[in-house]
């Protein structure tokens, strides 16, 4: 199998620097339609904010609906950055390079996104800073640390932080390349973004530094996130299908299943609209889907013991709340859908290797298990409050109402129009990775056969 | 600044309830309602399930066809000494206080619904929509209660301001409060005493004695609540008391 | 720019196969030392002890409690033997060369594992039907188990044999994983090793599709291993401590069972590195590039195990119901606290503590250290976790109604019986693995001759580095 390409600088900075330094003739339509649906849902949240809460659907038992889910969700996908980069870095995976820019991009935007639902979802938004804020406002009272809702603006705070810094050192290099390469105001504005990078020993030896230091201290922040998130849930006694102890990697496990499957949905994208053909290859795809496999095979254990451990008390509630989940119309229906498209349809499709070398197969595959996640941590969050405790008389369940769609409809929107707007000002895909790729890789020839290898270095 | 003096209080408010005694009249819903100023459960709002009632009557059925009979829980807050409710809260919009009870900060209060979601007893309310009463029932809002604004918890008070101003009087008066002077507007309403309210700290109390009857239970044992609502189990016609809920 | 103008060859230390071949699979390696001989026979000492615990534990007839010793060793062996093949299997299908050393000791663990799973028999004699309550709470009420409606003797039956099933794949993949190594002693070996070895290596001469052969089976053991590992631990830990404890429900405890297993797999590989390296004299062929890799795998457990437990600690702390309280209390804060505290020391911050720095990582001394400690300490957390589950008898339930643990079963502490078991029973398991490696090579041959194939250090500019082939 013998993919790879030589390629000169000259090309790989004429080719990856596309978007920026010219505009692809798709890119404006696309942009000008995504803010459409972004100004639509920004409307949305202003019929919220003017009417209430009511405009949702939901309802006395189920307090928390679709927000707090596509709020998980967009949690969840946040962790394909660190997994990508911080992880595969640390293992010196080769095949990360092109795909870490991409990778930390959607961490910070989907972050971005993320936050916005708790907030719009509280009952007094303008209010929220009593909530988020570590700071007494004359009021006596600092916010409660006991409370996880205090946890998780600490924890998507620093992971945010830490995601921009990540991506922010990784960039260094190639505005650099883009400062030279500019006039005018866009070379004004890469000369001071650069922070004056021309690529001498030491810049690169603390670029390399705060590279790996960053992957180290993100680590534990990246595990943290989704434990918190989850803990959100898993420290209410209350209600049974949310108390359980596995919930903290069971839910970080599944965000690295989505948040990967939305790194490959991207880099489709990428190689389609940018043609990048030479960068983003099969096998990378192949690479992914491996890893993709282990995640989800992973995710699966996880996701079998909870069901395991939710019978295994024989206690009523959670028996009813089960039975819902599982066997009443139209949670069933959810779940078989949650089923098949997180694990049962692109799972075995990955065991094979022309599926993980379809670039098409893998977009939809991708998507599948993306629609699956949302669907999952739904079918947390609704059936488990709809059946709280043993008081049949206020069971009671929820219906989506239509605003709140157009808000999920909205986060997609809003976090593709940023990668769109991010991609004309800086490249997808580090150039300097891909350079430092082409001189790591070579080829060794053993008897007959001629191998790709990598050069490792020794302590 | 509180002291920690004036922190020990003398009272620990509670509620006793016997089951046996309730026919599912539902007085007590309507007199909460009243009091508490409690935003109308129009067929609009009941259709949304968003129905408010701090105090409910749940009706349960047991006993085989045809000796079905029916039995009635009234539930409200059951102001838990370990309330669920408590350290979720992010902004402290929801408290215990120091005589027992689980006091709701409507200003602090920003909406995130933890504490709805983490409550066992389904009791607390979120205001989805700003509430408005027709110009008729404007008069009879209780001047004593505030009016929650939309995108905020509220829950059963015990008629705090009851509390209060009992308390207030015997303190003018120089007295100490008698048992049974404090009444809340569901206790007072019931025609058939099966409310009862007090001060659990003072032995001689309805709910103090009553509370160690037999049939005492609390509800949802298991999550460890220590709820400040007693119940007292149904006697079955038959003989026998029927087992606590559930 | 051509990148292979960059690339000069540089100089190779390493021993040539050939010098392997000898040092393997030839004369060198036939007797063993009378220290190693010592060694064996105060290992076989200890397991007749572990052996007379148990039939004085049986003789004694006593109630579940004293059993907990005995069910915490297994688990112990489970977790330390059970967990080591990993090591031989992971890397393998991460294609890191540097494991490749390390694979035999790893996977010569399953000989102990084998041992276990005899020894879980009598225990299953001890362990309760899944109608236990039915005196109490009628005939068709059973504890909680995830057996759910199987027949009441269905843990019984199924761990033993599931257990004895992990140790037949985990043997079936060391046989496979061995045989290049039988051909060479078969080509170069004297004596009866060469007999043995003709025998065992089944015609193997290294053809295209003899590898072919090989890879494949190695693959699906592999496979197979994992995913018996993962099972085995599942219904060990439920059936044998979960369920026996009213109220602990504990999604995440199969699933730090198993990351127990495979801490206490690298350390095992680990110790046994060194081990060959102190006085079996292969520290040409194992060392620091092995203990660098280890040694961050055992950093990366150890900073799970702690996540792990957290996950679960947590959620038992805040939720505080009735259930969530009697566990933390019966398994952290009761009766078992100074364990408890002995295991988050050597399990956890000590390990952690070693295995941060650089430098202690990338030592041939420092990582052993490190897993003695994380051995000590998993050790510990078994007994905590067994011992405690075994003493809630069920005298002390009142499970009719709520499933709680009400009253906390007082200390279990071990007697001169328990001793025996708990140091003879792992010391038989250690002398198989010791008597196997008589005869199999304890570095495996093959795997450093195909690693020196497909490696190569080379100078990078200026900088010495290595080059690594990375064939499909």
């Amino acid at each position: 199998m013998q993919q790879r390409r030589i390629l000169d600088e000259v090309t790989i900075n004429r080719e990856l620097l596309r978007g920026n330094l010219a505009t692809p003739k798709w890119w404006l339509p696309t942009v000008l339609g995504l803010l459409v649906v972004v100004i639509f849902g920004f409307t949305l949240m202003g019929i919220m904010f003017n009417r209430g809460l009511g405009v949702t659907g939901l309802s006395r038992p189920v307090y928390w609906g679709l927000f707090i889910t596509t709020f998980v969700f967009w949690v969840g996908i946040s962790h394909a950055g660190i997994m990508i980069s911080a992880i595969l870095r640390l293992t010196q995976a080769e095949w990360r390079r092109p795909v870490t820019r991409a990778a930390e991009l959607l961490t910070v935007f989907s972050l971005l996104t993320a936050l916005f639902f708790p907030l719009i979802h509280a009952g007094r938004p303008w209010r929220i800073f009593y909530w988020i804020t570590p700071f007494d406002f004359a009021r006596g009272i600092f916010p409660n640390a006991r409370s996880p809702l205090i946890w998780d603006p600490f924890a998507i705070g620093t992971y945010l932080t830490g995601s921009t810094l990540f991506l922010y050192v990784a960039l260094l290099p190639d505005l650099g390349v883009l400062r030279d390469r500019t006039t005018g105001w866009k070379h004004s504005f890469y000369t001071v973004a650069s922070l004056g990078w021309r690529g001498n020993p030491r810049q690169w030896r603390l670029q390399t530094v705060a590279g790996i230091l960053l992957s180290a201290l993100m680590l534990p922040i990246f595990v943290s996130v989704h434990s918190i998130v989850s803990w959100d849930f898993a420290v209410t006694p209350s209600v049974e299908g949310w108390h359980s102890t596995i919930f903290a990697p069971y839910f970080v496990i599944g965000a690295v299943h989505s948040g990967v499957s939305a790194v490959v949905t991207m880099m489709a994208l990428m190689r389609w609209l940018w043609g990048w053909d030479n960068y983003i290859r099969p096998e990378h795809f192949d690479a992914l889907a491996r890893l993709l496999i282990v995640v989800a095979l992973g995710w699966m254990g996880f996701t079998f013991a909870e069901l395991i451990f939710g019978v295994y008390s024989l206690e009523a509630p959670e028996r009813a709340l089960r039975e819902m989940q599982m066997f009443t119309w139209p949670w069933n229906l959810l779940f078989i859908i949650f089923f098949l498209t997180a694990f049962a349809i692109p799972v075995p499709l990955w065991f094979f290797k022309r599926v993980r070398n379809n670039i098409a197969l893998m977009f939809w595959t991708s998507i599948l298990v993306n629609i699956g996640m949302w669907l999952e941590r739904f079918l947390i969050i609704v059936p488990g409050l709809s059946r709280k405790q043993p008081f049949v008389f206020t069971w009671d369940t929820y219906q989506v109402s239509p605003l709140e769609w157009g808000l999920l409809l909205w986060s997609f929107a809003w976090v593709l129009m940023l990668m769109l707007l991010f991609s004309k000002f800086f490249p997808l895909i580090p150039l300097f990775e891909t350079k430092e790729s082409q001189v790591f890789t070579t080829d060794v020839t053993i008897g007959r056969v001629t191998i790709p290898a990598v050069v490792r270095e020794l302590d | 600044m509180v002291t920690a003096a004036e922190r020990v209080s003398s009272h620990k408010w509670g509620m006793a309830v016997d089951v046996d005694r309730c026919t599912g009249c539902q007085a007590c819903v309507m007199a909460c309602q009243t009091e508490n100023n409690i935003p109308l459960s129009t067929e609009d709002i009941y259709r949304q399930k968003r129905t408010f009632a701090w105090i409910r009557i749940e009706r349960y059925w047991y006993g085989d066809f045809p000796n079905v009979k029916a039995r009635f829980i009234p539930i409200m807050c059951q102001h838990c000494e370990n309330a669920p409710c408590e350290p979720v809260c992010p902004v402290f919009a929801t408290y215990h206080n120091t005589e027992g009870m689980n006091v709701q900060i409507y200003n602090r209060c920003v909406g995130t619904r933890y504490c709805g979601a983490g409550c066992p007893y389904n009791v607390r309310f979120f205001n989805y929509w700003e509430p408005v009463w027709p110009s008729t029932l404007r008069n009879q809002l209780n001047p004593d209660v505030t009016i929650r604004s939309r995108g905020i918890m509220e829950k059963c008070s015990f008629c705090v301001q009851r509390i209060r101003r009992g308390v207030r009087e015997a303190a003018q008066e120089d007295r100490d409060l008698v048992d049974g002077e404090i009444q809340t507007a569901c206790t007072d309403a019931c025609p058939t005493n099966a409310l009862v309210f007090g001060d659990f700290n003072d032995d001689n109390s309805r709910v103090s004695i009553m509370s160690h009857d037999d049939r005492k239970y609390t509800h949802l044992d298991s999550l460890n609540t220590e709820p400040n609502v007693v119940y007292l189990a149904q006697i079955d016609a038959t003989g026998g008391a029927i087992g606590e809920h559930e | 720019m051509s990148t292979s103008s960059l690339i000069t060859d540089g100089h190779d230390d390493r021993p040539s196969n050939i010098d392997a071949t000898a040092k393997f699979a030839g004369e060198g390696r036939t007797v063993a030392s009378s220290g190693l001989k010592l060694f064996m026979w105060i290992l076989a000492a200890a397991a007749a002890l572990g052996i007379v615990g148990i039939i004085v534990r049986f003789i004694d007839d006593g109630g579940r409690e004293e059993w907990g010793y005995y069910a915490a060793t297994l688990a112990f062996m489970l977790t330390m033997f059970g967990g080591a093949p990993m090591i031989a299997i992971a890397p393998t299908i991460a294609k890191a060369n540097w494991a490749r050393p390390a694979a035999r000791i790893g996977s010569l663990a399953s000989i102990a594992t084998a041992i276990t799973a005899l020894l879980l028999i009598p225990l299953m004699f001890k362990l309760p039907a899944l109608t236990e309550f039915s005196d109490v709470l009628g005939d068709d009420v059973r504890r909680r188990s995830i057996w759910f409606d199987s027949p009441i003797y269905a843990p019984h039956f199924w761990n033993p044999l599931i257990l004895a099933t992990l140790a037949v794949v985990g043997l079936a993949m060391a046989y496979v994983m061995a045989i290049p190594d039988f051909a060479a002693i078969r080509d170069h070996g004297t004596g009866w090793k060469q007999r043995w070895a003709r025998n065992l290596a089944r015609g193997f001469h290294g053809r295209p599709q003899q590898w072919e052969w090989l890879m494949m089976r190695i693959g699906i053991t592999g496979a197979l291993y994992f995913a018996m590992l993962l099972y085995v631990n599942f219904t060990f830990s439920i059936d044998l401590a979960v369920s026996l404890v009213p109220g602990w429900k504990d999604a995440i405890f199969p699933f730090y069972h198993t990351l127990g297993s495979f801490q206490a797999g690298l350390s095992f590989t680990i110790l046994g590195i060194w081990a060959a390296r102190r006085w079996g004299g292969v520290s040409k062929y194992v060392g620091h590039e092995q203990m660098w890799s280890l040694g961050k795998l055992l950093l990366a457990t150890t900073l799970l195990w702690f996540y792990f437990f957290y996950s679960s600690f947590i959620v038992f702390w805040y939720g505080r119901s009735q259930a969530d309280s009697s566990t933390i209390e019966l398994l952290v804060s009761g009766p078992y606290v100074y364990l408890f505290a002995a295991v988050f020391l050597f399990a956890f911050i000590a390990p952690w503590w070693v295995m941060i720095w650089n430098k202690v990582r990338d030592s041939v001394w420092g990582p052993p250290i490190a897993a003695v400690l994380v051995l000590f300490g998993l050790f510990m957390d078994r007994v905590r976790i067994y011992v405690a589950s075994w003493s809630a008898t069920p005298d002390d339930l009142e499970l009719a109604t709520t499933g709680i643990l009400e009253k906390m079963p007082p200390t279990q502490w071990p007697d001169v019986f328990d001793v025996f078991i708990m140091a003879g029973l792992p010391a038989l398991g250690l002398l198989g693995i010791l008597l196997a490696t008589r005869l199999v090579p304890v570095i495996s041959l093959w795997e450093i001759q195909q690693s020196r194939l497909i490696t190569k250090p080379v100078r990078y500019l200026r900088t010495r580095v290595l080059l690594v082939g990375k064939p499909d």
